[in-house]
């Protein structure tokens, strides 16, 4: 006995530092995707002095907003503990519907415009309205979705790029004050109302229990089909935005726009927090996972990593951030 | 083998498992401080404590579900290194969990075979699982073709207790198995154990049931707050208050409700041929501030009748609520905006959204309620989160922490405190009880007790017979989905009600 009682003061002591360590490493892990961030900026930086410019600043921002808001998109339906692909698509579709209804329709082009956007939020609807309804796997209906939208948006354009935007359209891509570009602008307010959305209302806390436990939201007097429906439809706005966005950026719809983001688009919002079986994350995540990528695609694009090897490292980054995260999940919740 | 060991001599010889200032902590709370313990092989050793005391962690902790954060075990004597559950199983330890662990998608005979199908060469031998499992199932009423996300809440418990019990394993723990079973299943579970206990297997046995306790247990240890608070080797001589006692470090007056009688008042609830599966209830009607008692056996239509006046039991019927008859609610929400609240006997299932807050969790049902234009009234939500947090005594350092990490009984509080917040004028509760220790428990009775003054109207639907005594003012049992019997006054007994239900 008394051996024990000599033992156990040591013991105390360890379990006390290792909690503190414990603790350190823990935050570490939770901000992980942030201190990554600062870490390959400052990695970047050292390799070429461009990319530290105010200039490369605001075209990393540029290029995170259109990633940005496809990724928010994203993220609505995985906090449900649903998927959908289709997201990328439905911004390429929906951009090309406003455009052709401008350019072949001769509807001015605000009201063209919006008429893209009623498609993807509509299109997000009717996701959300066979994934409940009809009771469809939202992986293999949103992949079904996705096909076919990139298949109508080849039909829409027969192959061809588009490039009759109106100047109103294009201006959101390319305006400046005072030299800084403005779109990220919309990218910010997004992520501001989705954050107030989440944080603050009845239908951003219904979204979090739909996505952590959907039997017991049912019985606690959440309509779970409703939150996923308006879920997916809010989802499906913004990928439409993206889409609008992404045109008005490069001026142009190409016959398979939007299509490259697909993979990015969905790794953003996991890499930043969000889990993929539904009720856990936030904005801020997105927002990380959302500039980790970019900035990975912009340096390595600035640094001169012969082309053959981008996709390689970019790959293997985006592999290390996320086995983090597992490992962070795995020990800290 | 070990008995022989010359450190083992000083011990007794016939100690199987000896824990050894054993502590766990999550962050913040310390779960266990210390704990030391002997279990003699052969004996079926009580575990008892409040909610929240350390229980469940402790026998994590043995099987190998979780690892201490120090502190050893020594199996026969020798120092087991901590490893995984596989491991433990092998060396002979099976535990049987609070909440059951059911893979949903599988049928009942593969789950009973969990991690030891019979197989031949890697490949799996259907034949001899299923002959298997239906020698295990015999007379338990269960179908091992049926997939187990089918089964009720007690039949998805049996596995796992089946699993366990034709497991050979030398160490049985059973984390509060009774809870959902029936007088009968009950019986059959401690005949059971009996039988291996004389083959030389060793049980410890959690529950909140003191009468359970003194029937089947040779000896008890109490935890509180994490540490060692007694215990004793002769549990046959102890009573059922010096039991709650040594349980609660004090005496406990047990709640008895002052029985009314409703039958000159108007009804505040009248139902009307309600049908549906299994289902078939002609009248029925509930005056303001009655406490009616739903009892029977399980599929005899108590729980369907209480799920589908909420609208999770498909059915037809008419409900006459404060003057407006209308149809059975079709859903939750409906029966939520009618004033009709349920609290669901399995917490895990459809109870509690694990991963939120204790605070959120409160909150989710009332939430229009408390909200401006879709925007929470934080305020007003904070209000109610810490009314709920308090009244119902919620062991946590606060409502700010994952519903996940309480003990079973504080989560079962947690969706008791959500349904209350709803402020309903009909209140069902399905087990409310269950899991909950002897001392909230009162409180919880007291509780309901106390909302009836107001003229709520209140069903529990318990199988706890000494709850619907203790709590009721009249009990229908039911049968073959239909009220075979309404007892009322004084005919509401122990007795009287397990003879009704058996009959
Ligand atoms: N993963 C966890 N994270 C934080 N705290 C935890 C965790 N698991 C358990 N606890 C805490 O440890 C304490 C002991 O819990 P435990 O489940 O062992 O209680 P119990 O005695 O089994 O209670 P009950 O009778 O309610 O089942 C509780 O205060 C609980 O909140
Ligand atoms: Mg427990």
């Amino acid at each position: 006995m008394s051996n024990a009682t000599v033992n156990a003061a040591p013991g105390v002591g360890m379990a006390k530092d290792k909690a503190s360590g414990h603790a350190v490493l823990g935050w570490v892990l939770h901000n992980v995707v942030w201190i990554w961030l600062i870490a390959l900026v400052a990695i970047f930086g050292a390799f070429n002095d461009y990319f530290l410019t105010v200039f490369n600043l605001q075209n990393v921002m540029v290029q995170a907003t259109v990633l940005g808001m496809l990724g928010l998109a994203v993220a609505l339906p995985l906090l449900v503990a649903e998927i959908d692909l289709s997201i990328p698509a439905n911004a390429g579709f929906s951009a090309a519907v406003g455009a052709l209804a401008y350019s072949d329709l001769g509807l001015p082009w605000f009201i063209a415009m919006l008429a893209g956007l009623a498609v993807g939020t509509f299109i997000g609807f009717f996701n959300g309205f066979c994934i409940t309804r009809l009771k469809m796997v939202s992986l293999i209906e949103t992949l079904s979705m996705m096909i076919i939208l990139q298949g109508a948006l080849l039909a829409l354009t027969q192959g061809k790029t588009l490039t009759n935007l109106a100047d109103g359209y294009v201006w959101i891509g390319q305006a400046t004050i005072g030299g800084w570009p403005i779109m990220p602008v919309v990218f910010l307010l997004a992520l501001a109302v989705m954050g107030v959305v989440l944080q603050r209302t009845v239908l951003g806390r219904s979204i979090y229990a739909v996505g952590g436990n959907p039997v017991a939201s049912n019985s606690a007097g959440i309509r779970v089909d409703r939150i996923k429906v308006i879920t997916y439809t809010i989802s499906g706005f913004l990928a439409a935005l993206a889409g609008f966005l992404l045109a008005s950026w490069q001026m142009a719809i190409t016959s398979n726009q939007g299509s490259s983001y697909l993979l990015y688009a969905i790794a953003a919002p996991i890499i930043g927090g969000v889990s993929v079986f539904g009720g856990r994350g936030n904005v801020r995540g997105v927002l990380g996972g959302v500039l980790l990528l970019t900035v990975i695609q912009v340096g390595l694009a600035i640094i001169n990593v012969p082309s053959f090897y981008v996709g390689m490292i970019g790959g293997v980054m985006i592999f290390i951030a996320v086995a983090i995260d597992a490992i962070r999940v795995r020990y800290f919740g | 083998m070990t008995v022989h060991d010359t450190r083992g001599m000083d011990m007794a010889a016939d100690t199987i498992l000896r824990i050894e200032d054993v502590t766990k902590t999550y962050g913040a709370v310390r779960a266990l401080r210390g704990v030391s313990l002997e279990i003699r092989r052969g004996t079926i050793h009580g575990l008892l404590g409040e909610n929240g005391a350390g229980k469940s962690t402790l026998v994590g902790i043995i099987s190998g579900q979780n690892t201490p954060t120090s502190g050893r075990i020594l199996m026969d004597g020798r120092p087991l290194e901590q490893v995984d559950v596989k491991a433990m199983e092998e060396a002979g330890v099976f535990l049987v969990t609070q909440e059951p662990m059911i893979i949903d998608n599988m049928t009942a005979a593969e789950n009973l075979m969990l991690g030891i199908w019979p197989n031949r060469g890697g490949f799996v031998d259907w034949k001899k699982l299923r002959a298997d499992a239906a020698r295990m199932l015999a007379g338990s009423g269960i179908d091992g073709s049926v997939t187990a996300g089918r089964l009720d809440a007690v039949s998805r418990r049996k596995l796992n207790i089946l699993r366990a019990m034709f497991s050979g394993g030398r160490v049985i723990i059973l984390d509060e198995p009774t809870a959902a079973l029936t007088v009968a299943d009950r019986r059959a579970l401690f005949d059971f154990m009996r039988r291996l206990k004389a083959q030389g297997v060793t049980f410890i046995f959690i529950s909140h049931y003191n009468d359970e306790i003194l029937e089947i247990c040779d000896a008890v240890s109490v935890l509180r707050d994490g540490s060692l608070a007694g215990g004793s080797e002769d549990v046959a001589a102890l009573s059922s208050e010096q039991l709650t006692e040594l349980v609660l470090g004090r005496g406990l007056e047990l709640f008895q409700r002052h029985r009314r009688d409703h039958s000159d008042k108007a009804p505040a609830v009248r139902l009307r041929k309600v049908a549906g599966k299994n289902l078939s209830v002609e009248a029925l009607d509930i005056a303001p501030g009655e406490v009616l008692g739903f009892t029977g056996l399980p599929g005899a239509g108590a729980k369907e009748l209480a799920r589908a006046i909420f609208g999770l039991h498909p059915a037809s019927g008419l409900i006459w609520l404060d003057g407006h008859e209308t149809a059975l609610p079709g859903n939750p929400r409906a029966a939520f905006d009618a004033g009709i609240a349920y609290l669901s006997d399995d917490r895990r299932k459809d109870g509690a959204v694990g991963q939120m807050s204790i605070g959120d969790n409160i909150a989710l049902s009332s939430l229009n309620a408390r909200s401006r234009m879709g925007f929470i009234d934080h305020k007003a939500e904070a209000g109610v989160v810490a009314r709920y947090f308090g009244a119902m005594g919620v062991k946590a350092p606060g409502p700010e922490y994952a519903v996940d990490t309480l003990s079973g009984g504080n989560q079962q509080k947690v969706c008791l405190g959500r349904v209350l917040a709803t402020n309903p004028r009909l209140l069902i509760v399905d087990e409310p009880t269950r899991g909950i220790d002897v001392g909230v428990k009162q409180d919880v009775l007291r509780i309901i007790d106390e909302l009836s003054d107001t003229g709520v109207s209140v069903i529990i639907v318990s199988t706890d017979t000494d709850e619907l005594v203790r709590a009721t003012d009249r009990v229908c049992v039911f049968d073959h989905g239909s009220i075979k019997e309404t007892l009322s006054g004084d005919e509401i007994s122990v007795e009287r009600l397990r003879a009704s239900v058996q009959a």
